[in-house]
């Protein structure tokens, strides 16, 4: 039994150790938000947190991830409203959305650590996430705007 | 911690040599029953669980699926494997029936209830440093506090002569200081403190000071770095490889969360040595080790943060847009970046490459066993991980970002033989920790 | 393509038979909008958060096939086409819901399921918009027409006097809404002349169509909502991943060994798939209780084979082949230019250019692999649950491969994560069915890895192209020769489909669309040649603006080769040849205006881009270049440039800045057309320098992107795009943006160093060999 918390919610697997977490999350767990691309950790689309860190669930080994948190694009905010998001919407961002969660996971991370990003911040860290509709001039114009939005929201509260 | 004890072949007939006489004998002390095992005061028990905690006891006495303490954990020498013992209260398989004397005895000579030499993958060499009143709290916390399991000790897998525990007493003779540690009164009290500790119970020398031929530290190498169970522990003097000197502030972040900002993350054998072990300790005693290895390895009290070497990694940091010139580069920017990039200064949840450790240690090993295996939660920052490349990159890939990161980031003179490193480090089976 | 192979996909007009089945007026007495069983859940609402589609409050009003308005006022739009980043429910919904006056908020979609009374169904060659425009827009005013009728009679006054505007009829004094008309119960039907006659609102009067609107689709994905094909769960499924024949064709199961994987916890069984479609031979699928169980399993299980004749196959090959064929002068078909034979024209030349273009196989790599959950329900129907670009021609294989009534089998279809063509081309279903059917219609979910998935692919065929100029003493060009040789996508999928040429041999129009250029060169002769061994070797696809892709490279830089030859600017040299005359001089209803309109856009970006400026550091140029999308029967003008340096000693180009103009007529969705415009244009950047496989041992040799590289973030350059204003017939947008990035680059390299790079990707070692020569 592998335990660890997704979304705030306990979770106990009894699968195989070696199983890759996006798996686990998308098959075990049954939440789909979380995407498969390469299952080599060169496209970003199944990004998840764990511990807070944008993690490539595509070769991580749930055996690793015990007593782990772990959040999804699911659990990223309770509304769908977090700056990211709405970031990501009001600039119409994805095309066909695949690589979308991955991205939304990936963007939050980055503003986590480096909260006002310089177009080269943004690429070094957003360029490990492939779009394949490439929307990466909405990606990184959507990050610039949450990072804009999160600041100016701390700056008032 | 030593999970891999080395014997050389030459070692037979020399301790052979002078290994018989009064010296080898050692008395049995009387068995003692449960109902004898004295009452512990509580403090004194949280004390013993800190201290084991400390020592790490658990980890080389906890086989992978065992109960704890239950031992059986195999250890790998080159000459076959040795199990370790059953440290539950059991009476029978256990060392329940273990007095305080008896145990005392254990750990500051290294020898049985029963009078026979236990083999130095025991650390009693260090042990013996401890005070007879921390040696008693950990007594008093196994006796209380771990569950009794009834577990037969694996017989070990040593060849003849090299299982002879009679032998070991003449390696005791050679090699082994006994007698507890006694200050220095050149240093402060913390040091002290910290030079106790790291020398006593934490053995850290085990581990970071290299063996001669017949598996004993060698003396005046201490923390010289060395070779443990095919990772690499780095020198803990003026020789270790840091990009930038480690300060008394680095070591006690590393100790307490796992991670260095500067230096990298406490993984392979360290990982359980810092989140099973060290970090139990109050903060006191870290800061003091953390002083005590600070001043082995040199360490100034300059901040990091304002290294030149550390500003020029991140300058060299950002990204290039020809990326794509060479297989290492371009992996790395599409694979690794997007955890490991930095922009103004490091996070300590994104290592820098550039000056971390293992990019800067003169063998590719320790990088190599983290990117084909990654950080799994209990190891570096407790609960964040790293993914493991094996399954998704071949030994070409591999080996090109591991050369990219060593020429073009950490900027010092390529590994020999890297690609047979990963190749070898590949076939051998992952180490559980 | 041509009007002549859409009339042949769709029998009818251009806008296929959507109109002919589309007015069943009246109401409807159960709002059952689907021809199956279970029919809920075999139709798709982007915007629920189950997928499930919205139920009419009382009985709709259902004019058309294409919507229903229920007694709450909500119109429920039913959308053919499948959902792959376009948005294109919204912009098919937007069409019908402006002219049917109704507000946006109360606009719903569904993705429909198969049923036969939805027609040809098929999302690709950039045609949605286009083709759903006349449609959409009948229908919409056919209900405004009925909702007004149907107040004006309440109110007994003349429908003249009333308005429809935001989902209510107002004639002045009084005022109902859609959804009370609705409740009262509506009774209308349309003659066809009725409806040919029927007022449609003029382009001044129009409130969605060009106007920023909420996309129905863009909410559920950014927050993981959006359901995939992937993502599809049916109770009791078993997971599959497939061990792949050496060879996409012809080879044949030897033996199984699935010894070794009998201890996998969780492994199944391994089936020889006995496929009656042939679409896919020597197939081995692995199963599992999970997906891992099957995957590792499979790592166990051993398969010999007999491999087919393609086994050695490289790109040398396929390409040595190509050339081959060019050069027997008797193969190929020869396309109804104005003017084929160009035998005078080159006998009289004084001077001829010639030149050879080659391009590299490319991936289509999608992010979602193909997978498809296949299973017979409860009611004994087949449902093919995936995500699919052309259900109507997957069908009838499914059917041959299930040994079932086509109409026994429904194909749910889910949102594509990625299309570019590669789901046009439905192959992938038909193993996951066949396992099921072996497994007598358990649910199986067949997934593809990465690595099948590449292996799998439908590439884009290695193409070469001769191309040949004459001149005349005065170096006027009086004649061209376009020869291209390539795999032929519909050729081997769909050989029905193909329209023949002026000597009577048939080709694809989509490996040929693009030389048929809309430039004046006096004798005109395009040659399209279909390479057996690229067909036999692989399934050659449709891969995002297909042949214009690749044909485009060739005339576009052959086009600037010849400016340069007679020293004229290739700007200039352009201009002159768009002269809009004969069969140049365009048509209605889709190309009004012709190459005039192509040099409008291409003026346009040559001066948004500042083309021609002299004051360009050293090494660094601007190169241009014009098509028109897709194909001549449906032209988007389309002109690009890109300002690029080359480093020459190192061979590297840093693109600086692209610049797009497109003509497309009338803008449906404005945010959605700049979107297709940035993503298409990038693909064409990521095509001419940073991807390509190649064939070796008749398979692609890059699988994954450990060693396949396309356009990542930091790759991505600024770009300007700008739309001519047009009340023109709406074209399509998805593909053209890619046509033109790889001839304008070869363009600017050779402005900038003076190197010709004739092969596409253009990579630095090329360009150093090309410095070199
Ligand atoms: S699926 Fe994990 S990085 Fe691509
Ligand atoms: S939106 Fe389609 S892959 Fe990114």
């Amino acid at each position: 039994m592998i335990q660890f918390k997704i979304n705030g919610r306990d979770v106990s697997l009894d699968a195989d150790p070696q199983t890759p977490l996006l798996w686990a999350i998308r098959d075990e767990i049954g939440l789909t938000g979380t995407k498969f691309g390469c299952g080599i950790g060169m496209c970003g689309a199944c990004t998840v947190h764990v511990g807070g860190r944008a993690t490539r669930s595509c070769i991580t080994p749930i055996s690793d991830v015990a007593g782990t948190e772990i959040t999804t694009i699911e659990g990223l905010d309770t509304d769908s409203n977090h700056p990211v998001q709405e970031a990501w919407r009001n600039l119409r961002v994805p095309q066909c959305g695949y690589c979308q969660s991955g991205q939304i996971m990936q963007a939050v991370a980055l503003l986590q650590d480096i909260p006002n990003p310089s177009d080269q911040d943004i690429d070094a860290v957003m360029t490990g996430n492939l779009c394949r509709c490439m929307t990466y001039p909405r990606i990184r114009q959507a990050v610039r705007d949450a990072a804009t939005a999160m600041n100016g929201a701390q700056d008032n509260g | 911690m030593l999970k891999r004890f080395f014997l050389g072949i030459l070692a037979v007939a020399f301790i052979a040599a002078v290994g018989f006489g009064v010296y080898t004998y050692k008395p049995a002390i009387a068995p003692v029953t449960a109902d004898q095992h004295a009452e512990f005061d509580p403090a004194v028990v949280e004390k013993g669980r800190i201290l084991a905690a400390a020592g790490y006891c658990a980890t080389c006495h906890t086989s992978a699926d065992g109960a704890p303490y239950a031992g059986n954990y195999a250890m790998e020498t080159g000459f076959g494997t040795i199990y370790s013992t059953n440290l539950t209260p059991d009476m029978e398989t256990g060392i329940g029936s273990y007095s305080q004397a008896a145990f005392r005895r254990a750990m500051h000579e290294g020898v049985d209830r029963e009078g026979r030499h236990l083999f130095p993958a025991f650390p009693y060499d260090h042990f013996t440093k401890m005070s007879d009143e921390d040696v008693d709290a950990i007594y008093a916390y196994i006796m209380t506090k771990v569950a009794p399991v009834a577990s037969e000790q694996t017989a070990n897998e040593l060849p003849f002569p090299l299982d002879q525990r009679v032998l070991q007493s003449g390696w005791k003779l050679l090699f082994a200081d006994f007698g507890p540690y006694e200050p220095d009164a050149e240093h402060s009290d913390a040091w002290n403190r910290g030079a106790y500790l790291a020398e006593g119970v934490t053995h850290c020398g085990a581990c970071h000071t290299p063996r001669n031929a017949l598996g004993a530290e060698k003396s005046g190498e201490q923390y010289a770095g060395a070779e443990i169970d095919r990772w690499i522990a780095p020198a803990l003097t003026s020789a270790n490889a840091s990009a930038v000197p480690w300060t008394a502030a680095e070591f006690k972040s590393y100790l307490e969360n796992g991670a260095a900002t500067y230096h990298g993350i406490a993984a392979g054998p360290m990982g359980p040595v810092v989140h099973a072990g060290v970090r139990e300790l109050p903060e006191d005693d870290i800061s003091a080790l953390s002083i005590y290895l600070a001043d082995k390895v040199g360490a100034t009290e300059d901040d990091p943060a304002q290294s030149e070497v550390v500003l020029a990694s991140l300058r060299n940091n950002r990204p290039d847009p020809q990326y794509r010139r060479e297989l290492g580069e371009r992996l790395y920017a599409t694979a690794c970046a997007s955890c490991h990039y930095n922009a103004e200064q490091i996070e300590q949840g994104r290592p820098d490459l550039g000056i971390n450790s293992a990019t800067n240690l003169d063998d590719p090993t320790n990088l190599i066993h983290v990117m084909l295996d990654g950080v799994n939660a209990p190891e570096g920052i407790a609960g964040v991980v790293m993914p493991g490349f094996r399954h998704a990159l071949n030994d070409t890939q591999i080996t090109a970002i591991a050369a990219y990161l060593r020429d073009k980031r950490a900027g010092k003179p390529a590994w020999p033989d890297l690609a047979n490193s990963v190749a070898t480090i590949r076939a051998e089976a992952p180490v559980a920790h | 393509m041509g009007n002549k192979l859409i009339s042949r996909m769709n029998n009818t007009t251009r806008s296929g038979d959507m109109t002919r089945r589309g007015f069943l007026v009246s109401m409807t007495a159960t709002g059952v909008a689907f021809g199956f069983p279970r029919a809920s859940s075999a139709a798709m609402d982007p915007a629920a958060s189950n997928g499930i589609p919205i139920e009419a409050t009382g009985d709709p009003f259902e004019p058309t096939l294409w919507y229903w308005i229920d007694s709450d006022g909500r119109v429920n739009v039913n959308i053919i086409r499948a959902e792959m980043g376009q948005h294109v429910g919204t912009a098919i919904a937007r069409i019908l819901a402006d002219e049917l006056e109704v507000a946006w908020d109360s606009v719903h979609i569904t993705h429909v399921d198969t049923a036969e009374k939805w027609g040809t169904m098929v999302t690709g060659g950039s045609w949605s918009v286009w083709q759903s425009w006349p449609v959409y827009r009948q229908a919409g005013a056919a209900g405004r027409t009925a909702l007004i009728e149907a107040a004006a009679s309440q109110w007994g006054v003349d429908p003249a006097t009333c308005t429809a505007r935001d989902g209510s009829v107002s004639d002045g004094s009084n005022t109902i809404s859609y959804g009370d008309l609705v409740a009262a119960g509506i009774e209308r039907s349309f003659t066809e002349d009725e409806l040919q006659a029927l007022p449609l609102k003029p382009h001044s009067e129009l409130r969605l169509v060009g106007k920023d609107v909420t996309a129905l689709d863009i909410a559920n994905k950014t927050n993981g909502k959006a359901i995939y094909g992937l993502d599809a769960k049916v109770d009791g499924m078993v997971y599959g991943v497939p061990l792949l024949p050496p060879t996409r064709l012809g080879s044949k199961v030897s033996a199984v060994d699935d010894s070794g994987a009998k201890d996998v916890k969780g492994y199944l069984q391994t089936l020889t798939l006995d496929d009656p479609s042939g679409t896919v031979p020597g197939w081995v699928v692995v199963l599992g209780e999970t997906l891992m169980a099957a995957k590792w399993a499979s790592a166990k299980i051993k398969v010999t084979w007999a491999a087919g004749e393609t086994a050695g196959v490289s790109e040398a090959d396929i390409n040595d082949r190509s050339r081959q064929l060019i050069a027997d002068g008797t193969t190929g078909a020869i396309l109804p230019t104005e003017t084929p034979d160009t035998s005078a024209a080159f006998d009289a030349a004084a001077n001829v250019l010639e030149a050879e273009y080659v391009t590299q196989t490319v991936l289509h790599f999608q992010l979602e692999p193909v997978n498809a959950t296949v299973f017979q329900n409860a009611e004994g129907m087949w449902e093919i649950h995936t995500g699919n670009q052309w259900q109507s021609l997957i069908l009838p294989t499914l059917s041959t491969a299930l040994d079932t009534p086509a109409d026994q089998i429904v194909m749910r279809t889910y949102m594509l994560g990625g299309g570019f063509g590669r789901r046009l081309n439905g192959d992938y279903t038909v193993p996951a069915a066949l396992a099921s059917k072996a497994l007598g219609g358990k649910p199986i979910k067949l997934v593809f890895f990465r690595e099948d998935d590449a292996q799998f692919d439908s590439p884009r065929s290695p193409s070469v192209q001769k191309m040949r100029m004459a001149f005349d003493g005065d170096n006027k060009v009086i004649g061209m020769e376009h020869h291209a040789a390539a795999g032929w996508p519909t050729g081997v999928v769909v050989p029905s489909f193909m329209p023949k040429g002026v000597n009577d041999e048939p080709y694809d129009p989509f490996a040929i669309d693009g030389a048929d250029h809309w430039y004046t060169v006096g004798a005109h002769k395009v040659r399209a040649i279909t390479n057996d061994l690229a067909n036999k070797t692989f399934r050659p696809g449709w891969l995002r603006s297909v042949g214009p892709g690749w044909t485009n490279f060739a005339v576009e830089s052959f086009m600037d080769e010849a400016a340069h030859k007679i020293g004229t600017d290739p700007l200039e040299f352009r201009l002159q040849h768009l002269k809009a005359e004969g069969y140049n001089a365009g048509s209605a209803p889709n190309a009004v205006g012709g190459a005039s309109r192509q040099a409008a856009v291409l003026r346009r970006v040559a001066e948004m881009s500042g083309y021609g400026a002299t004051d360009l550091p050293a090494d660094t140029a601007i190169g241009i270049a014009t098509t028109f999308g897709q194909s001549r029967s449906m032209p988007t003008w389309t002109a690009g440039a890109v300002q690029l340096h080359v480093d020459r000693k190192t061979g590297q180009i840093d693109v600086q800045k692209m610049w797009l103009a497109f003509d497309c007529g009338t803008v449906v969705d404005p945010d959605g057309a700049l979107a297709q415009c940035e993503g298409a244009a990038l693909w064409g950047l990521s095509m001419a320098l940073y991807e390509g496989t190649s064939f070796e041992n008749g398979n692609v040799s890059d699988l994954n992107l450990g060693s396949y590289t396309p356009l990542r973030m930091i790759d991505t350059p600024e770009m300007e795009i700008a739309f001519v204003e047009s009340t023109e017939v709406p074209v399509g947008l998805g593909e053209p943006g890619t046509t033109v990035i790889a001839p304008a680059i070869a363009n600017a390299i050779h402005a900038a160093v003076g190197a010709r790079l004739r092969h596409l990707p253009i990579r630095p070692d090329d360009i150093l060999a090309a410095l070199n020569a």
